[in-house]
């Protein structure tokens, strides 16, 4: 197959596979997205080419059997990684749609899942891997920018920059904090514990594609559940001046996101 | 692999803190792995188990590979517990073995989603280029599809039912007339499903009768196969035609019997033929057919099922794989208190089952049900008998105990069984429970759009869009309009206390007037200017004029000037592709939210707040689950039509009389019922009021028979399909009799401590036959005598089958926000809008795809 075959390959797929979800859940993207998701399967194989021919394992399901929480209820715990096996070397991979700067600032959370990855895989195969790391798919603003401006030379350049790769080094302690965490979550599930984070937490600060966010801004506000919640009121309410009435603050939709939500689902070729 | 050094035993022993140690006959079970397997399971006897381990030994230790491993289960919610479990068990065999297993491809699942697996299978269908996915429609589906009127019209001007087709179908099932269509789509459709699930072709059927209306209907059913477009690339299916396409492609295929080593098909009583002919051709070539049911259980009749299938299944098996199989009883109860057992096993006992001419019986005899519990007290306790007022209170008195002493940790321990939720009892009991302050949860008690949660969101919808026009009509019509009211009524009350909910109500009617308003506004404008809403959009000609266009709203202008959608508009000019007119003006008349937006909008108000919060606390799941199945409802209408709301579909009564008057409808005649949640059926914090069928493999520490009647009636349609099939089954004089002891089998089998029994009498109250005579034994045990310290406690129940929990879709999701998890993963609530998610999946979807072409590009190399 040659590269002109291969990206078509990928584009064939990708269509099918829009499909098969719009159908299964009834949603749509919009073009600019949808092909912002294409585009960034094809900057993958573009960038990963090296490591996506070598994958040995695809969506390999990984299990750690038979755990039991405090409270005695038994459960599984489970994951799905790629593999690269080659001579002696086996390498685990865990991609992820997010951008690298996001998972080198967030580290700590992926180091959690790739320690407890790769010890289920260790348990299972019975030989250690030589590296983890996280595939960082989606691409920084250079490449963006460079797309846009339809540059070939400039986007040459930002692919060169760009390091989708983030290593993980393992942490045997992370493995059991992980595992004690996990029983804890799976009692709280079991027992109905559902009370949200509370309204300090949701004005904390993190740090996403070049720029520090709220966690109300990166998740409650596509929450749908945000209008019922107690700390999300508590939050807006603590944030806006005594003015704002009570019905202004789930009024509001973003003009952007409106825009897109309007070009997605109103089918130009409407008939009346 | 089998080695000398491990086996099953291995893995048993791995179990801790508790083992697994098997009873001899499941130990058989489980170790029986060549040849035909007939297990004959009692209630509580442990087949689950049985299933998985017979499952993980041939997986583990005799080399069967999972995609070779066929294993049918009733519910989605079985097949999951046998997933997460095996998952979970060879996890552990592979720390072992060293051998690594991915039961991805394994077929695991209820015979529909097994027979979408099918048709698509490369193994099996081989010669086609890329097999054909038939669009699957659930029974809401195909009740839409058949109950269009353009479909219907032309469906009945096709064949000859007369002029009043209606009111001839209806007739012919009840022996009385209705013009209703709807009336005569129900009919039709139980019918069209029967004649699929018995696999009759309507040409040879039709000569099987000289009943003009019944040939009228068969031909019916052959032009709605022929709507489907079948054989075309872009066929639809309800789920009788998703098994007969599966059995075709069985049939088709030369291979058909040999992909399978091993077909293994959990409660096999509730099978149907074309269930029995699929099952039969899977393991034509391995004849490793392995089938787990009980007979005394069988319940689905109405659904096409044979409990002959499982009845005679030795015989079947001698004619069509010409082997013998191997019956092994799994005849130890470990559920219920041995009174319990030994009272519904001298219950089924007391019907005669006999064949005539003494050949054999209609149920497997001599099935030696034995209690493993050597509790001797008593255990089945029955009321005074007496009018159901007594009865009732007596029994509200009972539950109230049992909760105060700590027999039973939480009300959804104890359950109230009825044969139906639609008989005088069911109020009656439910009234004397609230009484004493108790709450009763009642799926299908009645219609879901009657609980109190859907009145409240739509009573503020009619509110805000409209109520449809009233009519003068009778019945169905008439009740539907009453619901109207009260809804009405209802949103009214909440409206005059709640002043933030009026303000935000009446926000939305402003914005809805004014895209209605800014949409004629518009057309007016084009009218002047000559223009059709059909013809291309040219913002250079048409912009500005629109834009300026008096009395029109701010925000229609912003939308109409804006420049990036201008420009998008020019370039679809150069492209050749431009818009039309309708399509800029929809645009910019169209409300922001969806209804499903609209309803998470109006959760911040009382009475959903409140409800909100008592689910967060774990405290009442009732209202959320109904919650969460209103989004289910609002996001299925969206799939139908649009998330956007254009002026162009609010006007004329379009939404109303699409939303209201045709789906909202429609689910309050098929009086669909409300949440059943596959993993966790009852909420915490209430009674569950269940039917016999729901309570279907489940069990409770405390179990009330609410209702010990049911009067034996044969089904209609039974009558209408003994002529056309060739298969002799129970006679119809007896079945319904049979069919009536089954079920309350059922009933009684699931109590583990105290079955209840309500014994009613007094003027047209009474309990049916053999209850009756059961209970008039001199010394039975009474609720006023019934000693409470004899009753243990409910134990907390020892789950001993491992649940499946993602790293990425549950613990993280949880750590990111609990609340967050328990609308979207635990309760079903369906987001409005979900591109992130998509995103996600798509771009993971498709670099997998990748992966695969590249190892499969590399192996040819």
């Amino acid at each position: 197959m040659t590269e002109q075959e291969i990206e078509s390959a990928i584009a064939e797929m990708f269509e099918q596979n829009y499909e098969l979800l719009q159908a299964e859940g009834g949603h749509s993207l919009t073009q600019d997205t949808k092909r912002a998701a294409l585009q960034q399967v094809l900057l993958y194989w573009r960038k990963m080419r090296d490591v996506a021919e070598r994958v040995t394992e695809t969506e390999v399901k990984l299990t750690l059997p038979e755990q039991q929480t405090p409270k005695g209820r038994k459960y599984s715990i489970h994951g799905v990684v790629d593999i690269v096996q080659e001579d002696e070397r086996t390498v685990m991979y865990d991609i992820k749609t997010h951008d690298a700067e996001y998972v080198e600032s967030n580290i700590s959370d992926y180091e959690k899942q790739l320690n407890i990855y790769a010890h289920i895989w260790q348990n299972l195969r019975g030989h250690p891997l030589d590296q983890t790391a996280i595939i960082a798919t989606a691409y920084p603003k250079e490449v963006k920018q460079a797309l846009n401006a339809e540059d070939d030379v400039a986007l040459e350049a930002a692919l060169d920059q760009w390091e989708p790769l983030v290593n993980i080094p393992f942490d045997q302690q992370h493995v059991d904090d992980v595992i004690s965490d996990f029983g804890d979550v799976v009692d709280a599930i079991e027992d109905r514990q559902f009370t949200p984070p509370s309204a300090t937490h949701l004005g904390r600060q993190y740090k996403t594609k070049g720029r520090e966010r709220r966690f109300a801004t990166q998740i409650c506000s596509n929450c749908d559940g945000r209008f019922s919640c107690s700390s999300y009121r508590a939050y807006t309410q603590s944030n806006r001046g005594s003015d704002a009435s009570f019905n202004r603050y789930f009024r509001e939709f973003d003009s952007t996101d409106q825009e897109e939500w309007l070009s997605a689902n109103l089918e130009a070729d409407l008939e009346a | 692999m089998l080695t000398a050094t491990f086996s099953i035993q291995d893995i048993w022993n791995e179990l801790q803190p508790s083992p697994f140690k098997p009873n001899p006959n499941q130990e058989q079970a489980i170790n029986h792995v060549s040849g035909p397997l007939y297990l004959t399971a009692g209630p509580g006897s442990g087949k689950t188990r049985v299933l998985l381990w017979r499952t993980l030994n041939l997986l583990v230790c005799h080399g069967v590979k999972p995609e070779e491993i066929f294993l049918s289960t009733f519910t989605e919610k079985a097949a999951k517990q046998l997933r997460d479990g095996l998952q979970s068990l060879l996890g552990l065999a592979t720390n072992k073995t060293g051998q690594p297993y991915d039961i991805a491809r394994m077929y695991v699942g209820t015979v529909h989603s097994l027979c979408q697996q099918l048709i698509t299978d490369r193994r099996i269908c081989q010669s086609i280029l890329r097999p054909v996915t038939p669009a699957l429609m659930d029974s809401l589906g195909q009740y839409f599809y058949a109950s269009d009127r353009h479909f219907w019209d032309s469906a009945i001007a096709a064949v000859d039912l007369g002029d009043n087709a209606n009111e001839v179908i209806t007739n012919y099932f009840k022996g009385r007339a209705s013009q209703s269509r709807h009336a005569a789509v129900v009919e039709c459709i139980s019918l069209f499903n029967r004649f699929s699930e018995e696999c009759l072709k309507p040409a040879e059927i039709r000569e099987r009768t000289d009943d003009a209306v019944l040939k009228g209907l068969i031909d019916l059913y052959a032009y709605y196969k022929q709507s489907l477009g079948l054989d075309g690339r872009t066929p639809k299916v309800d789920f009788s035609l998703l098994q007969q396409q599966a059995l075709e492609t069985l049939n088709h295929s030369s291979e058909a019997g040999h992909v399978f080593k091993h077909v293994i098909i959990d409660e096999y009583q509730d099978t149907n033929s074309i269930q029995e002919k699929l099952f039969f051709k899977l393991a034509a070539g391995y004849k490793n057919i392995c089938v787990v049911g009980d007979d005394d259980q069988a319940l689905y009749r109405f659904r096409g099922a044979t409990v002959e299938n499982f009845v005679q299944f030795p015989e079947r098996v001698r004619v069509e794989l010409g082997v013998e199989a191997r019956q092994i009883p799994l005849n130890t109860n470990y559920r219920s208190r041995k009174h319990i057992v030994d009272f519904y096993t001298d219950f089924i006992g007391r019907k005669n089952w006999q064949r005539p001419n003494g050949e054999g019986h209609y149920r497997v005899v001599d099935k030696d049900i034995q209690a493993h519990s050597t509790d001797h007290h008593p255990a089945v306790v029955a009321s005074t008998p007496a009018p159901p007022t007594v009865v009732t209170t007596e029994i509200a008195t009972l539950v109230r105990q049992l909760l105060a002493e700590g027999k039973v940790s939480d009300p959804n321990q104890i359950a109230f069984l009825f044969p139906s939720l639609k008989s005088a009892q069911v109020s009656r009991m439910r009234e004397a429970l609230e009484a004493e302050g108790l709450q009763v949860y009642a799926p299908r008690a009645g219609r879901f759009l009657e609980v109190e949660e859907s009145i409240a969101v739509f009573g503020l919808f009619l509110t805000i869009f409209g109520r449809p026009e009233q009519g003068v009509y009778k019945g169905d019509y008439a009740d539907f309009q009453t619901w109207l009211d009260d809804c009405l009524q209802d949103a009214k009350g909440r409206l005059e206390k709640d002043v933030n909910l009026a303000t935000y109500i009446g926000d939305c009617q402003d914005e809805i007037e004014t895209v209605l308003s800014d949409y004629q506004v518009l057309t007016r404008t084009a009218n002047k200017h000559g223009w059709v809403l059909d013809e291309s959009y040219t913002p250079k000609i048409m912009q500005q004029a629109l834009a300026a266009s008096f009395g029109l709203s701010e925000k229609a202008r912003k939308s109409i000037a804006n420049s990036y959608m201008n420009q998008l508009a020019q370039q679809r000019i150069n492209e050749n592709n431009p818009f039309t007119l309708r399509y800029i003006i929809n645009r910019a008349t169209s409300l922001d939210w969806s209804i499903l937006d609209l309803f998470y909008r109006l959760c911040a108000f009382s009475p959903f707040k409140p409800w909100f919060d008592l689910a967060e606390r774990g405290e009442d799941e009732g209202p959320i689950c109904n919650l969460g199945l209103v989004t289910q409802y609002l996001s299925r209408f969206i799939d139908g039509n649009s998330p956007v709301l254009t002026a162009g579909f609010l006007s004329d009564n379009k939404f109303l009389n699409t939303f209201f008057m045709r789906f909202i409808y429609s689910l309050y005649r098929l009086g669909e019922s409300e949440f059943e949640n596959a993993e966790d059926p009852f909420p915490k914090g209430r009674i569950p009021f269940l039917t016999i069928h729901q309570s279907k493999g489940l069990e409770f520490p405390v179990v009330v028979l609410g209702n010990p009647r049911k009067d034996p009636k044969v089904q209609p349609i039974e009558q209408i399909i003994r002529p056309l099939i060739d298969r002799e089954g129970e006679p119809l004089d007896r079945m319904a009799e049979f069919d009536v002891m089954r079920m309350f089998y059922v009933a009684l089998s699931r109590a583990e401590n105290l079955l209840v029994l309500a014994h009613y009498r007094s003027q047209g109250n009474f309990i049916s036959e053999p209850f009756k005579t059961m209970l008039s034994a001199k010394d039975f045990p009474r609720i006023p005598q019934f000693d409470l310290s004899q009753l243990p406690a409910a134990e907390e129940k020892e789950q001993d089958i491992a649940r499946a929990y993602s790293y990425t879709s549950d613990y993280l999701l949880y750590q990111k926000c609990p609340r967050q998890y328990m609308l979207f993963r635990k309760y079903g609530f369906v987001a409005s809008r979900s591109q992130t998610q998509m995103f996600g999946n798509i771009v993971h979807q498709t670099i997998e795809d990748l992966h695969h072409l590249l190892m499969i590009r590399r192996a040819q190399a």
